[in-house]
């Protein structure tokens, strides 16, 4: 998308008065300036390969419906109420996770991240936790949490909170120590010092692991769905399968996607109104 | 210059933290309320005291209740429905002591048994015309050609050791005069539409398919050459069982023997209304169509409950028997897992209604 003009276009004037701009305009080795709705055009070309595909044969509709039964299996599934209900659980349940996950995790960061004693309690058991599988984790979790919502909520919530505190702690020890002794010269107060120094500095890895966090809530809802739900987007997909109603977990994949896509959006939206003080390639 | 260390204020709150997590951990799974304890030979009470919970895994149970109005005469309980069914679900609630009783085939009860997890069997069903209506054919892949039980020798085929499906394909070897070196087993765990797929994939040659496993199946394959055979192997037990503390609870065998009488109900009901039922269950809770949840229905969804258990005991006996010679697990009396002071109790409602 880098744009080359060399010539920098005289507005307004007709062929026949058109002069070159001798100005010299140099070539731009950023991606240029921004493009807006650039994230659907990806996902809109793979929509077009996937229509493509099926209408020639070349996919099988046993192994990945069409895209245009997909949207029938869609309305139908609305008509039902089904996919609704099945939303509103889910991001009930995701949001629930996300908030928990988010708290903790960014507090947890900051313990971790400003104390050698936090870090020396709350690192260890955070990359533990970071390499072990939700799903190995379930039967667990189930143990000590019974199967009702308690142990869905938290469930998520952990995934969400590996990803904040990873990527917050990593950017508030990013930040520049020269701040820290421009602090310590103004004798800033501790909170003072949190709350101008480290926030700000940390919101870029905070937001980056936010990005990440909000997936991670969608990933674990198939897993925690699995068990002892009676609806939700991951019941839909377990019980469509356990029937063999193809279309239905394509359905549930697309809305998986789309709400990816959208809570991703949102967060980088966000990031660049909460960044709007950076001066970097994103920005400029 | 660095910053300072943190204050000690801030590691109590982080301590403080982390004892509220964990403590969030610990009163999740708990369980209110434990009775006074019942020896295994007393009579079963009749009293229920107030605040007796019932949490149960039994998710047709709780349709059908709910659908005919059962469910308003449940009296002096509560019942905590879960919408859990299958062995391995089942018996990780139990462990966790989140879950009173769960409906299963007869394959989970003796792998809770060999890994420790004491069950007691309450009531069973079978279907009424098992050879008829099994709930399991073997699907056999496009590629394969496989058309009768003589023909499984050298075949590759989906084997699941802890489930029915497993203990199916035993005794299906064995009733073809085979052992398990004659066949190649591949262990794959049947979950949702595993054995389907693996099947279509042409991975394996043969893999047992239930219900509308198999008709899906047969819908999407058949014109590549997907075929199934009948086993001619009885595989209708299905049973609800669960931990022996549930049943060692006075309160809760007290509400469990109130609650099989309106089980019986229900079920009673389900014959009587089958279209009623198809739109309840099938396709309101299952999402299924009307027209394939009837072919479910009428196919392997028919039950009936058998005064007296001990054709039943018999033939889970034989299954277990395979088990510990095919699988070389641990020698088991079947008859200790049942638990008869409910079998005249189910008989009771049985002739309550007729």
């Amino acid at each position: 998308m880098a744009t080359t003009a060399v010539e920098a276009p005289v507005v307004g004037a007709t062929p026949a008065q058109k002069k070159t701009d001798k100005r010299v305009v140099r070539r731009r080795l950023g991606p240029g300036p921004r493009i807006p709705g650039t994230l659907w055009i990806g996902p809109l070309l793979l929509l077009g390969l996937w229509a493509l595909a099926s209408a020639t044969g070349v996919l099988d509709p046993r192994t990945l419906s069409e895209p245009w039964v997909v949207v029938e299996t869609a309305q139908q599934l609305i008509a039902d109420g089904r996919l609704q209900d099945a939303l509103a659980t889910s991001a009930y349940r995701a949001s629930l996770g996300l908030v928990i996950g988010v708290g903790v995790g960014l507090v947890l960061a900051l313990l971790s991240g400003l104390s050698r004693v936090g870090e020396a309690v709350i690192d260890g058991p955070v990359q533990v936790k970071r390499a072990i599988p939700s799903l190995a984790l379930m039967p667990l979790l189930i143990l000590w949490l019974g199967i009702g919502e308690p142990m869905k909520v938290i469930t998520i919530a952990l995934g969400v909170l590996i990803p904040i505190y990873i990527h917050t702690h990593n950017g508030l020890r990013g930040i520049d120590s020269r701040y820290a002794e421009l602090a310590e010269t103004v004798s800033l107060g501790r909170g003072a010092f949190v709350r101008h120094v480290v926030l700000p500095g940390a919101t870029p890895g905070f937001l980056l692991g936010l990005r990440f966090a909000v997936l991670n809530a969608l990933l674990s809802l198939v897993v925690v769905e699995q068990v002892n739900a009676t609806s939700g987007i991951g019941h839909m997909i377990t019980l469509a399968s356990s029937y063999g109603q193809t279309e239905i977990i394509v359905v549930g994949l697309v809305v998986y996607a789309l709400l990816g896509l959208v809570a991703d959006g949102i967060v980088r939206f966000i990031e660049r109104k909460a960044l709007a003080w950076r001066r970097t390639l994103e920005s400029h | 210059m660095t910053i300072r260390p943190t204050s000690a204020r801030l590691t109590v709150v982080a301590a403080v933290l982390a004892t509220l997590l964990l403590g969030v951990t610990a009163c999740g799974g708990a369980d209110a309320g434990k009775g006074p304890k019942l020896a295994a030979n007393a009579a079963l009470p009749d009293k229920i005291p107030d605040g007796t919970v019932l949490r149960l895994g039994i998710p047709n149970a709780e349709v059908a209740l709910k659908t005919s109005g059962l469910i308003d005469e449940v009296e002096g309980y509560d019942i905590e429905w879960a919408n859990i069914s299958g062995g391995p679900q089942s018996i990780e609630a139990f462990r966790a002591d989140a879950l009173d009783a769960s409906i299963v085939a007869d394959i989970p009860p003796l792998f809770a048994t060999w890994t420790d997890t004491p069950v007691k069997i309450v009531a069973v069903t079978e279907n009424p015309d098992p050879l008829e209506n099994p709930i399991y054919e073997l699907g056999v892949s496009p590629k394969s050609k496989v058309t009768s039980l003589k023909d499984l020798k050298g075949k590759k085929i989906a084997y699941s050791p802890g489930q029915a499906q497993g203990a199916l394909v035993l005794k299906t070897l064995e009733a073809a005069g085979l052992t398990q070196k004659d066949v190649e087993l591949v262990e794959i765990q049947s979950v949702d539409d595993t054995f389907a797929n693996a099947l279509a994939a042409n991975q394996v040659d043969v893999a047992p398919l239930g219900g509308t496993q198999l008709t899906s199946y047969l819908a999407k394959y058949e014109r590549d050459g997907a075929t199934s055979i009948r086993t001619g192997i009885r595989d209708d037990a299905t049973l609800i069982y669960g931990p022996e503390e549930t049943f060692e609870d006075a309160n809760k065998a007290a509400a469990f023997k109130h609650f099989l009488g309106l089980w019986v109900k229900a079920e009673k009901w389900i014959d009587e209304h089958p279209d009623e039922w198809v739109k309840a269950y099938y396709v309101d809770h299952e999402g299924l169509s009307f027209k394939d949840g009837k072919k479910v229905f009428e196919s392997s969804g028919q039950t009936l409950i058998p005064p007296s258990w001990d054709g039943f005991i018999k033939r889970h006996q034989e299954t277990a028997d395979i088990l510990v010679k095919e699988q070389d697990q641990p020698q088991i009396d079947v008859e200790d897992l049942y638990d008869r002071r409910y079998e005249p109790v189910v008989a009771e409602a049985l002739k309550g209604g007729q």
